[in-house]
């Protein structure tokens, strides 16, 4: 392994990468920050004095949070989103795998048919999808929900997924197919762990989206609010009542799950990949 | 083996077909339907009256200011997210110095940071950004400014700025994701392509541009596509983030708003579900000329 | 890959099955969907028990009772308290009580299914576009309300407890629709006890009221802050000035759709006045950029003196306010030849409900809001809210905060002058095309001509298209 040389150019162009990336961090970081923050202050502090820290920090806020069903409306969001990504991503990847691999008549119109999905706006479509879902009887259901949410995380996974699958070498398939694998196993003994950088980045999108979606399920599920529902609620409501204290604490117990699910995932995707899977 | 691969296709593709036309195309199907009609989206009665709704689109002027304002978004979201996100890809993974391809110091740290804000909301970004955006004095964007020696600044206030401060966030708050894409992709890349390219004396800009960029085609691709979308249906963003919301002035006026602006506050469902419908079909144009437009040739390696 | 093979038969028939189940489940759905059209019914629904004097709509005691409230600046707490006394009377009756926020979310699928609840209180930024509800009969006819006797007051109608301005309010095509429980008080409100220790009143004239903002300037104040996200808010200022100048007849005209309404000489008048305040660098600054906790917590913080807003305003502070704060109601200044007094304002009758047309017990309807009407339950509402009902005289003797106090004088004073418009309810879209404009005027961007301009276009188009169902005033 031959060494690089280190020439002047070398120099600033490292220091000149370093200011970009402390710049961006500092634009990423700041507004984070402010937000946790906030959640300590009173509602005067949040926004008469933003940039100060808070006098008395208010930790009542988080119990306000608490009183407010906070821990309900996590636990709903981690039951639906964890079904609904898991489910995604199963179902996603099963119709990406055929539709990459598998040539037969029908097989373009499916894939567009699934990709032009991401072209609708969701919310025109609520008010019939209230009635599909009502007719079903399963509104404010956690089955109701995730299933619902599957259907609208498939457009996105599968055009995804669909790209992946096509660029894996079709060697060590044909290798399992010889040695008598029938197609199903050859998915799921070889093609999926093959695929799983992929397979985690699009699920990291899966969960944040799932996550942070609060139209569907306040059309779909009023009487089981998820948490991102309830955040956006409370916003609506700050319109009338002034408690952003309680917004921001609420905000900082949702983000929590997501930095802890990305933490997780994230070294699952810097690591483990043997042959070129992505490209 | 034949027969067993059809039932195998099938038997892949039932369950999600079945889940996606339930949910997914029957209530689009019922909102084309009802884009012939004159339903106010409260009550249960309503006439069909053809055409009409597209007519009245067709002259609605406020309608083209928004397309005109989605435009912008179009062009500037993928632009500047993907130059981004490939840049601090690039750095952090390859941009390092001394032996061997690595990336940049510290790079551990910017990974997990420049994700963070994947993790709020669009409503939490929205109300962060709008007191970050502040037009009085002591509003952050303004002390920077001032810190810089220039005046205070109207930010969301101003009908001139108001759309690319949009255009900001929504690229603020989409880069982190792009980031982690792109990140995987490259880590893909063997590591003797880009030595190569080293030890063949290729500075760090043509690496990025020669065989950085190549590589990781599809990816981006897909990604400017998907932020095409997204540019195209901004809403929530706009709508707890504006002034108006939609404004000051219509100047951050968007389809996506106008949709739900008819459909609920003005009692007009039919004509916003026409409204959707020619936002649907644009957006497949749009998607479809940009993926004629940055097809390549695959590259093998 | 393996090469294509011809479509086995059995294969291609079950994908066919397949899409044929698709489809005529689409077609299902369809039905099930909002398309049922419903016989409109002028039967009212519920009850069926005789009616007497304590039970006027004839309510059966055991028939469920579904409330939703608006969970806003007034909270829900009033309701419950009428639902108590619902509830003694009726003993076997269910109640159901819900209070949202988003009502438009919840509310819209239960009307489009025909099943909306017996009670609605339709307010807030999610609420349902009313002027729709009514011109499509979806709302119950309350003339029986309005005849029935009013609780709590000796021989008289509930029509006859009412301010005018909640019968005026009410009616839709000449008839009662909507039944609006309290009344906002429009002004531009200060802290009483600033303006004392500093020795300024609110002024009376417009040369007086400039230089007060001179005054008021140089003590290091703004004199104005305003809410510049929703210009709704500085609007009203704008409003009041112009109908103190030329009259009601100017926002008659506007209701009315005529032409020329925004080209009147007095919104000409009071757009200019408007010009000179910014102009004058007598606005807070960057206050256009400010949505209202922002700026009314500047004001609560003393960094302006004056902000314009409505008689909820001190319950919204409520917790951001220092202590000490007086919260108080001052009426704008008149500007040269203006022919109504300067203790005059728009009061409006808001928080509107309604007995949808197609709910299950719509006599429990009816009946729950003659309570709400009471003596008693007007009382408590205000007694909670610090906020009057339109109900007269139930407010008297309340304990009155600075906010409360001051509005119910500006009602007392203002008397058959007070004003209203309807050109936001009757036209909804009509509402943000003219806040747009509002906005631009009080950034100083727009000249009042190019304002009046483009008001007046705005108005036109709404007069022009065919689905606007105009109305006139008076």
């Amino acid at each position: 392994m031959a060494t690089q040389r280190r020439t002047r150019g070398d120099i600033s162009v490292t220091a000149a990468s370093h200011i970009v990336l402390v710049i961006w961090s500092f634009i990423v970081i700041v507004p984070f920050a402010w937000a946790l923050v906030a959640s300590t202050k009173t509602t005067r502090e949040i926004f008469g004095d933003p940039w100060s820290l808070p006098a008395d920090p208010q930790w009542q806020n988080f119990e306000s949070a608490w009183d407010n069903n906070v821990g309900e409306y996590l636990l709903n969001s981690v039951i639906v989103v964890s079904g609904g990504v898991v489910l995604t991503m199963l179902l996603g990847s099963m119709v990406a795998y055929v539709l990459a691999r598998y040539p037969f008549p029908g097989n373009r119109f499916i894939f567009y048919l699934f990709a032009s999905g991401m072209m609708f706006p969701v919310f025109l479509a609520l008010v019939p999808l209230f009635f599909v879902v009502k007719s079903f009887g399963m509104l404010s259901t956690y089955h109701g929900l995730i299933l619902v949410y599957t259907a609208y995380s498939l457009p996105f996974t599968v055009f995804f997924m669909h790209a992946f699958f096509r660029t894996l070498p079709t060697s060590v398939a044909e290798a399992a197919v010889i040695d008598g694998a029938s197609h199903t196993n050859v998915f799921f003994r070889v093609m999926l762990p093959m695929a799983k950088p992929g397979l985690l980045s699009i699920a990291i999108f899966n969960i944040l989206g799932q996550w942070n979606q609060f139209v569907l399920p306040q059309f779909l599920s009023p009487d089981k609010p998820l948490l991102t529902q309830a955040v956006a609620s409370l916003l609506s409501n700050q319109r009338y009542r002034a408690d952003w204290g309680t917004v921001f604490a609420f905000l900082a117990i949702a983000m929590i799950p997501v930095i802890v699910a990305y933490l997780a995932f994230y070294r699952q995707v810097q690591s483990g990949l043997t042959s070129g899977t992505l490209k | 083996m034949q027969y067993g691969k059809y039932r195998f296709i099938v038997g892949f593709l039932v369950a999600p077909l079945v889940l996606y036309a339930v949910f997914v195309i029957s209530p689009f199907i019922q909102t084309v339907y009802y884009s012939f009609t004159n339903w106010t989206g409260v009550s249960p009665e309503f006439e069909y009256v053809g055409l009409a709704n597209f007519e009245l689109l067709w002259k609605d002027d406020l309608f083209r200011e928004a397309f005109f304002n989605n435009i912008v978004l179009l062009v500037g979201l993928p632009v500047f997210t993907v130059l981004l996100a490939l840049l601090f890809a690039f750095l952090l993974n390859v941009g390092g110095t001394g032996a061997g391809v690595r990336g940049i110091a510290g790079n551990g740290f910017y990974k997990v940071a420049f994700f963070l804000p994947q993790v709020l909301a669009v409503p939490v970004i929205a109300v962060i950004w709008a007191v970050i955006f502040s037009p009085e004095s002591e509003g952050l964007a303004n002390s920077f400014l001032g810190w810089l020696g220039l005046g205070p600044y109207d930010w969301l206030a101003s009908p001139d700025m108001a759309l690319y401060c949009v255009l900001w966030v929504l690229v603020w708050g989409s880069v982190g994701f792009y980031l982690v894409l792109f990140n995987a992709a490259m880590s893909s890349v063997p590591r003797d392509i880009f030595e190569a390219a080293f030890i063949d004396g290729a500075s760090r800009l043509s690496t990025f541009v020669r065989v950085t960029m190549p590589l990781l085609w599809d990816t981006i691709q897909t990604s400017w596509v998907y932020l095409a979308i997204l540019a195209l249906d901004a809403y929530a963003l706009v709508f707890v983030m504006t002034i108006g919301p939609g404004g000051p002035d219509n100047s951050t006026q968007v389809m996506a708003l106008r949709i739900a602006q008819e459909g609920f506050q003005n009692g007009k469902a039919g004509y916003a579900s026409a409204m959707g419908v020619v936002l649907f079909f644009l957006t497949l144009i749009i998607a479809a000329v940009l993926l004629r437009v940055t097809r390549r040739e695959r590259i093998e390696y | 890959m393996n090469a294509p093979r011809p479509y086995p038969r059995r294969v291609f028939l079950r994908r066919a099955g397949l899409s044929a189940l698709a489809v005529s489940g689409g077609t299902s759905f369809l039905a099930s969907c909002a398309s049922g059209g419903s016989d409109s019914d002028d039967d009212v629904s519920g009850g069926g028990e005789e009616q007497t004097s304590e039970n006027p709509f004839g309510v059966d005691a055991a028939d469920p009772l579904h409330v939703v409230i608006f969970n806003g600046g007034y909270g829900d707490q009033y309701a419950k308290f009428h639902e108590g006394i619902y509830q003694e009377k009726f003993a076997d009756a269910q109640i159901e009580h819900e209070a949202i926020t988003d009502i438009r979310q919840q509310m819209q699928p239960l009307f489009n299914a025909g099943n909306p609840p017996d009670v609605l209180d339709n307010a807030g930024a999610e609420q349902m576009p009313i002027s729709t509800l009514a011109d499509t009969g979806q709302l119950t006819d309350l003339t029986d309300l309005w005849d029935a006797d009013a609780i709590g007051f000796e021989g008289m109608t509930v029509r006859d407890t009412l301010h005018p301005i909640a019968i005026e309010s009410a009616e839709y095509a000449e008839k009662p629709l909507v039944m609006n429980y309290a009344l906002q008080v429009y002004g531009i409100w200060y802290d009483r006890a600033l303006f004392d220790e500093q020795g300024w009143e609110p002024a009376e004239t417009w040369p007086d009221f400039m230089n007060l903002c001179e005054t008021i300037k140089s003590a290091g104040i703004a004199p104005m802050a305003h809410q510049g996200k929703y210009p709704y808010y500085i609007q009203q200022v704008l409003m009041d000035m112009a109908v103190k100048h030329g009259g009601h007849e100017v926002v008659f005209a506007i209701d009315s759709l005529e032409p020329d309404a925004w080209q009147h000489d007095s919104i000409r008048a009071a757009a200019e006045a408007l010009l000179e305040i910014k102009n004058g660098g007598y606005m807070l600054e960057g206050t256009e950029g400010l949505d209202h906790i922002q700026s009314q917590t500047r004001w609560n913080e003393g960094k302006a003196a004056f902000i314009p807003s409505g008689s909820w305003l001190e319950n919204e502070q409520a917790s951001v306010a220092p202590a000490g704060f007086q919260t108080t109601a001052a009426p704008t200044p008149l500007l040269d030849g203006a022919t109504l007094p300067f203790d005059c304002t728009r009061v409006e009758a808001a928080e509107a409900f309604i007995v949808p047309a197609q709910a299950a017990n719509q006599v429990g309807g009816l009946e729950y809001l003659r309570i709400m009407l009471s003596m008693e339950g007007a009382r408590e509402f205000t007694e909670l809210t610090s906020a009057p009902t339109v109900v007269n005289g139930a407010a008297d003797g309340v304990d009155a905060s600075p906010g409360l106090a001051s509005s119910l004088a500006l009602i007392e004073s203002g008397g058959d002058d007070n004003w209203n418009y309807y050109y936001t309810i009757w036209y909804s879209p009509l509402r943000p095309k003219i806040e747009t404009v509002v906005g631009e005027l009080a950034a100083g961007r727009i000249s009042a001509d190019e304002f009046c301009d483009r008001c007046q276009e705005a108005a036109d188009e709404t007069a022009e298209d065919p689905t606007t169902q105009q109305r006139t005033r008076p």
